[in-house]
């Protein structure tokens, strides 16, 4: 077999020499994903009114006025520049409740959907690439049986039998009965994925199936657990705010639900006290929909075509 | 008057987060009542766009940015879409690419007609149905598949089916967009077939845009040669293949070669076209042009009328101002690039090398219980053949004639139903259906796989350095230095230099070709001594599958592999193939060297094979 790669128009001269170089185009590099998310208007709102809150849970020491479990102020008093929202019915600081009780939500959002989306990851995963195996119809059984138990129930009863009542528990139990919908969303994506042929070339390199899994398919479904993990983010942080409301918080600890909860129990609705009940309400109502805000971004990386008109 | 004026007609796409480019640009043509013109071009070239923008289905963020389309004297350029729905499927209809997608799968074929039919005449009840079954008849369908659904019906037919419908109300203009891609050639033969005769018959006007100048060749009167968003040329057909005036034109037409010759040479246009968004100075086609003068990066040919038709080139101007006696010499039909060459004494040598595999009476019974029934399906009858070192043997076939199916048992995927597949390796005789978990993972260090679509065989999220250095690191065991190295060695061995230009890049970022070469790169990398290439040009443009062929070519000579090359396409096998092996459901009707097989075919279905290979000499 002759073969002539190069016939003598290419060596000669310069001009020449950038014939034979190879052309790599630039143009079709797609964007970086933040530059995606930021160029929807919906997420830019969403991204800062999350930062916003990220910053005063972080520097809550600095920001809020008053030890938030002080309890040495006149009970009851109303909004004034000392108490800038006032005060509740055993002597402490509304608005510095309220500034710590933002360290809890985010901390649970974070953990609680990080650790939700890390299950329904691996659950969804293997049950996926498994698909029509014993391993995916076990797999699949359990997503199943997540998916059909009534989780408020279950939150309930796991939270009142258990010992501690800290931060971690909740964040556990908020995980164990919220990752199932991911799960399914997760193994759905990976059948459609794992019949590529990428993932036959990556069987004849020699990959291990975990390398397969997490490796060569996870990094093409990013999209997909980013905003699976915002969505678990935003439940576990509704979870948490519905737990405390029902008396199933910490009770070591300040936080939305848990202002929630006492200023119910103290009757603040009867009482006329507004600002009490009304501003933890809303300060979680905001930061719902700035993370629902965020998922409009993170949509418009998995389907490019929602981009034109965002 | 024209039935179809095109002037100076330019598409720009706007994307929000891009540069805008110009897809198409100032393209004027004509197409006469009756006529079959044909629109080439590589993939990018701007010619479905085209295409699109004629039908006035452009969608966001494309516009038509200037220009007029004038159908039989209304201009349409800026018509209302209520006005638009009365011309379009009467006066102008279209058959789509994907034959999967143009049908709506829950809906039966007959509705769909219907629809139509009723839609754009006074036509009802049993005067539709009897329309249908003329329509059926033209395209030459079973009055059986009237009533099926879409998926009932094979690729082949499915396309057809289209075409009927476009047909459906005797249109008459009917755009093409490469209607055959997919197919396989036996088919595809079929039906450019049906078209040609259907065309002769009722006259309507064809505008055909297909990659593959063989098949427009065949069937055009007038070809509009496109490149970079314009028209570089414009000849009749004959004439075109004459006394072809863009070198860009020589290059498509250098693609094909005669098959039964002793030596065959076909050529490919090196590189890729240019990116549209930015701005080009000169001729668009000057980088990978071997007749450049220092004019072409100059200054921007126009489109002047030459020869029998019009071109956008400097060099063919000025040859044919000069009459061929001036500096810039006679004018050339070939394409001077690099090109392949096989010649016939090289298969004969091949078939020394030692064996590799070792195909023994082969079956495969495929079962499927359905119900209480259960179907038997033999996908391979008895198939025995070998593989050796050095050499090429082509598997030849047409859609499930049980090929792929081969492949799967020798890499092994599939076991066979009886029969033995022996692998003659280093640790002496084993056969392949015994291998399972570890070994199996072993035996693929000596077979590796070429797939048939580079663009989903390459992990869009991950650079090409991390896909090469998988296996090495795997089955080797390289790191660090070692494996960096090694990695650009494999780079420059399928001539992607300089090697660091590419080692950080995602497969996305290159062209279909030069994928292909990264999947052969990585399929050589552990050195293996059979590579299963199924298909591995078939998705790639016609101008540019010379190139994979080189390189396969290239390494079966150096790295003394074997390659067991699946094909459905006579042509590429007599290119590259020392040995060929053509299969017909399951069973292999004939084997022997290539040129022999090709020369004097002793089955029936070798030669259909072989009649359906386009040949536009």
């Amino acid at each position: 077999m002759t073969t002539t790669p190069a016939k003598d128009f290419m060596a000669e001269g310069d001009s020449a020499q950038a014939l034979t170089l190879e052309q790599v185009s630039d143009a079709g590099r797609p964007d970086r994903w933040w530059e995606v998310v930021w160029s929807s208007r919906k997420a830019r709102v969403g991204v800062v009114i999350v930062s916003v809150y990220v910053i005063v849970a972080v520097f809550a020491p600095l920001v809020a006025p008053h030890d938030p479990l002080d309890s040495t102020f006149t009970p009851l008093a109303g909004a004034s520049g000392d108490n800038w929202l006032g005060t509740t019915t055993d002597g402490r600081d509304i608005a510095s409740q309220l500034i710590y009780g933002s360290r809890i939500s985010l901390l649970v959002g974070l953990f609680g959907g990080l650790l939700a989306t890390i299950i329904s990851l691996v659950i969804g995963m293997v049950s996926g690439y498994a698909e029509g195996t014993i391993v995916d119809d076990i797999l699949s059984f359990v997503t199943n049986v997540a998916l059909v138990i009534p989780a408020l129930p279950l939150i309930i009863t796991l939270v009142a039998y258990s010992e501690v009542r800290g931060v971690w528990l909740i964040v556990f139990v908020i995980a164990i009965t919220s990752w199932a919908g991911g799960a399914r969303a997760k193994r759905a994506q990976i059948i459609t994925l794992r019949n590529r042929d990428f993932v036959t070339a990556a069987k004849f390199s020699g990959e291990s199936t975990t390398r397969i899994i997490f490796r060569e398919i996870m990094p093409n479904m990013s999209s997909l657990v980013a905003a699976a993990f915002v969505g678990a983010a935003t439940g576990a942080i509704g979870a948490e705010a519905g737990l405390a409301v029902l008396g199933l918080g910490d009770s070591q600890s300040v936080s939305w639900g848990t202002m929630l909860y006492q200023a119910n129990a103290q009757g603040a609705i009867t009482q006329g006290l507004w600002l009490w009940v009304f501003v933890p309400g809303l300060v979680l109502a905001i930061l719902i929909t700035g993370m629902s805000f965020i998922n409009f971004g993170v949509d418009l990386l998995s389907n490019p075509h929602l981009r034109e008109d965002a | 008057m024209s039935l179809l004026d095109v002037s100076d007609l330019s598409v720009r796409y706007e994307p929000k987060s891009h540069r805008p480019l110009d897809a198409v640009q100032h393209v004027s043509f004509s197409i006469e009542a009756g006529e079959f013109v044909g629109l080439i071009g590589e993939s990018g070239s701007g010619k479905t766009t085209l295409g699109t923008a004629l039908l006035r289905l452009l969608q966001r963020p494309g516009r038509i940015s200037a220009g007029s389309i004038t159908f039989d004297g209304t201009d349409i350029t800026h018509l209302h879409e209520d006005e638009l729905r009365d011309l379009r499927w009467r006066d102008i209809s279209t058959v789509f690419q994907s034959s999967m997608n143009a049908l709506n799968p829950v809906t039966r074929v007959e509705a769909q007609f219907r629809d139509v039919i009723e839609q754009h005449s006074r036509l009802r009840g049993e005067a539709v149905t009897t329309r249908i079954r003329e329509l059926f008849d033209m395209v030459i369908i079973d009055h059986r598949f009237i009533s099926a659904y879409p998926h009932e019906l094979s690729g082949g037919m499915r396309q057809r089916v289209n075409l009927a419908l476009a047909l459906a109300l005797e249109p008459k203009f009917v755009l093409l967009d490469e209607p055959t891609t997919g197919l396989d050639v036996v088919v595809q033969h079929s039906i450019l077939e049906n078209v040609r005769r259907l065309q002769a018959e009722q006259g309507f006007a064809v505008l055909f845009i297909s990659h593959d100048i063989g098949t427009v060749l065949d069937l055009s009167d007038r070809i509009l040669v496109m490149y970079a968003g314009r028209i570089v040329e414009e000849q009749p057909a004959a004439a075109l293949l004459r006394d072809p005036l863009h070198p860009y034109s020589k290059g498509l037409l250098g693609s094909y070669g005669d098959p039964r010759a002793e030596t065959v040479r076909i050529t490919y246009v090196p590189g890729r076209p240019p990116d549209l968004s930015l701005e080009i100075r000169g001729c668009s086609f000057a980088p990978r042009c071997p007749e450049r003068i220092a004019r072409c990066t100059e200054v921007d040919p126009p489109l002047l009328p030459m020869a029998a038709g019009r071109a956008a080139c400097h060099v063919a101007q000025l040859q044919r101002d000069e009459g061929g006696a001036g500096e810039h010499g006679e004018p050339k039909r070939t394409f001077d690039g690099p090109q392949f060459v096989k010649t016939a004494e090289e298969s004969t040598q091949a078939l020394r090398g030692d064996v590799v595999l070792t195909v023994d009476h082969v079956s495969k019974v495929f079962t499927r219980r359905r119900g209480l029934t259960v179907q038997h399906t033999e996908a391979v009858t008895d198939a025995s053949f070998v593989l050796r070192k050095g050499e090429v043997t082509a598997l030849v076939g047409q859609s499930g004639s049980g090929k792929s199916t081969l492949a799967r048992m020798i890499t092994g995927v599939d076991s066979p139903t009886t029969g033995r597949i022996v692998f003659h390796g280093p640790n002496g005789d084993q056969e392949v259906a015994g291998f399972r978990g570890r070994s199996l993972r072993d035996y693929r260090s000596n077979v590796q796989m070429v797939f048939q679509d580079p663009y989903s065989s390459i992990n869009p999220a991950k650079r090409l350095g991390y896909v090469l250095a998988r296996p090495l690191a795997n089955y080797h065991g390289l790191k660090g230095d070692a494996l960096r190295d090694r990695v650009e060695e494999l780079l420059e061995t399928v001539a992607l230099t300089p090697a660091d230009r590419f080692v950080n890049r995602y497969g996305y970022e290159l062209s279909g070709g030069q994928r292909q070469r990264v999947v052969i790169a990585k399929a050589l990398a552990v050195e293996p001594d059979i590579i299963v290439a199924d298909e591995p040009i078939s998705s790639l443009d016609v101008s540019i599958r010379a190139e994979i062929l080189e390189l396969l070519g290239g390494l079966v000579q150096t790295k003394d592999v074997g390659i067991l090359y699946i094909t459905h396409d006579l042509l590429s096998a007599r290119m590259l193939a020392d040995e060929v092996i053509v299969l017909n459901n399951g069973r292999i009707v004939e084997q022997g060297q290539t040129l022999a097989v090709i020369r004097s075919p002793q089955d029936a279905y070798t030669r259909t094979l072989i009649e359906a290979i386009p040949n536009p000499f």
